[in-house]
């Protein structure tokens, strides 16, 4: 009996020192942004141990030919205010033949709770989403 | 009556073949410039791309997340334009800096530089005013009150021209940056954007 108090008093202990070291995934969604040549899998966002927030945006070419895809995102804070940033800008990136492709960005500051994703092919929105 | 028609119509025809020729000037929207077709210098939105790109690795990296909290104090160091343009390198300091500041992780201190101080009243505000009997002693800023620099960042933007074949020249752009950390002189950050273009020989690049 003391030896089971001793053994769940240590592991109560060690837990309390294990501040969890793993930033929170806080939103994942698998969507149906698409058109016939672009699929959109996966946004993923998570709050990071520095603050900023991170997005995860997992696509694919579906067609045989190399193209760009443009995105932009824009960061919310807590009360859905848009963040004025210059990482908000149109980028563009490669998607080449039958691939995946993948947009990993930051936010500018700690202060973004939310994001939402804009993808375009030859100036047409194929994806219009915001993760709260 | 039959001159003075002539004169007229000789004066319309020449007022209209004018007008022709001349490019009307208008506002560029720099949100969405695809009107333009790229130049083979660079312009503003080669600035834009690369302070862009450079912000984002910057604070993807971790690299300006003070160990304990708290905000780096930053000082911009030189920015050499390698190129055969005349660059204000502030063009894409600037943007770097505003960013940097806006992220909460940064602060950039204006009262030292490469080059002396950027800002040489916050200097020449304290040696100037201190013991002067005009001012009020009070308000003149004291001794050891400035925040030395915790980190340097520094540059370079480089220009290669290409002869591609006879009729087409190429031109490529380095924009490479670095973060250092001035106490022990090790750089945390470094990243480099390459911006290509490829066009006519005649166009000039620079």
């Amino acid at each position: 009996m003391k030896y089971i108090f001793i053994s769940i008093f240590s592991l109560l202990l060690f837990s309390g020192c294990n501040k969890d070291p793993q930033p929170d995934a806080i939103v994942e969604i698998v969507d149906s942004c698409s058109n016939s040549s672009i699929v959109v899998s996966d946004i993923k966002g998570r709050k990071k141990q520095d603050g900023f927030m991170q997005a995860q945006v997992t696509g694919s070419n579906l067609t045989s030919s190399y193209f760009k895809v443009e995105y932009k995102v824009v960061w919310l804070d807590e009360n859905d205010f848009t963040i004025d940033t210059i990482l908000s800008n149109w980028t563009d990136m490669p998607a080449y033949p039958n691939q995946p492709f993948y947009i990993n960005v930051t936010s500018p500051n700690a202060k973004a709770e939310s994001f939402r994703l804009y993808l375009k092919k030859e100036g047409k929105i194929i994806c219009n989403k915001q993760l709260n | 009556m039959q001159q003075t028609i002539k004169l007229v119509a000789s004066i319309v025809l020449v007022g209209l073949i004018f007008s022709g020729c001349g490019v009307a000037t208008k506002n560029i929207d720099i949100h969405n410039d695809k009107e333009a077709s790229a130049v083979m210098g660079l312009d503003y939105r080669d600035f834009q791309g690369a302070a862009q790109t450079m912000v984002q690795s910057l604070v993807s990296s971790g690299a300006v997340n003070k160990p304990g909290g708290g905000r780096y104090v930053l000082v911009v160091s030189r920015i050499i334009n390698d190129t055969m343009q005349h660059i204000d390198t502030d063009q894409l300091v600037k943007k770097i800096r505003v960013s940097l500041l806006r992220s909460g992780k940064v602060v950039v201190t204006t009262a030292v530089g490469a080059n002396g101080a950027e800002d040489k009243m916050a200097m020449n505000s304290r040696k100037d005013l201190r013991n002067h009997e005009e001012f009020n002693q009070k308000t003149v800023a004291a001794k050891g009150q400035m925040i030395a620099p915790d980190l340097s960042l520094s540059g370079k933007i480089i220009q290669r021209n290409i002869t591609v074949d006879r009729s087409t020249q190429q031109v490529e752009y380095y924009f490479q940056m670095s973060l250092t950390d001035i106490n022990t002189g090790l750089a945390f950050w470094e990243d480099e954007k390459v911006i290509g273009k490829r066009g006519s020989n005649a166009s000039a690049a620079w």
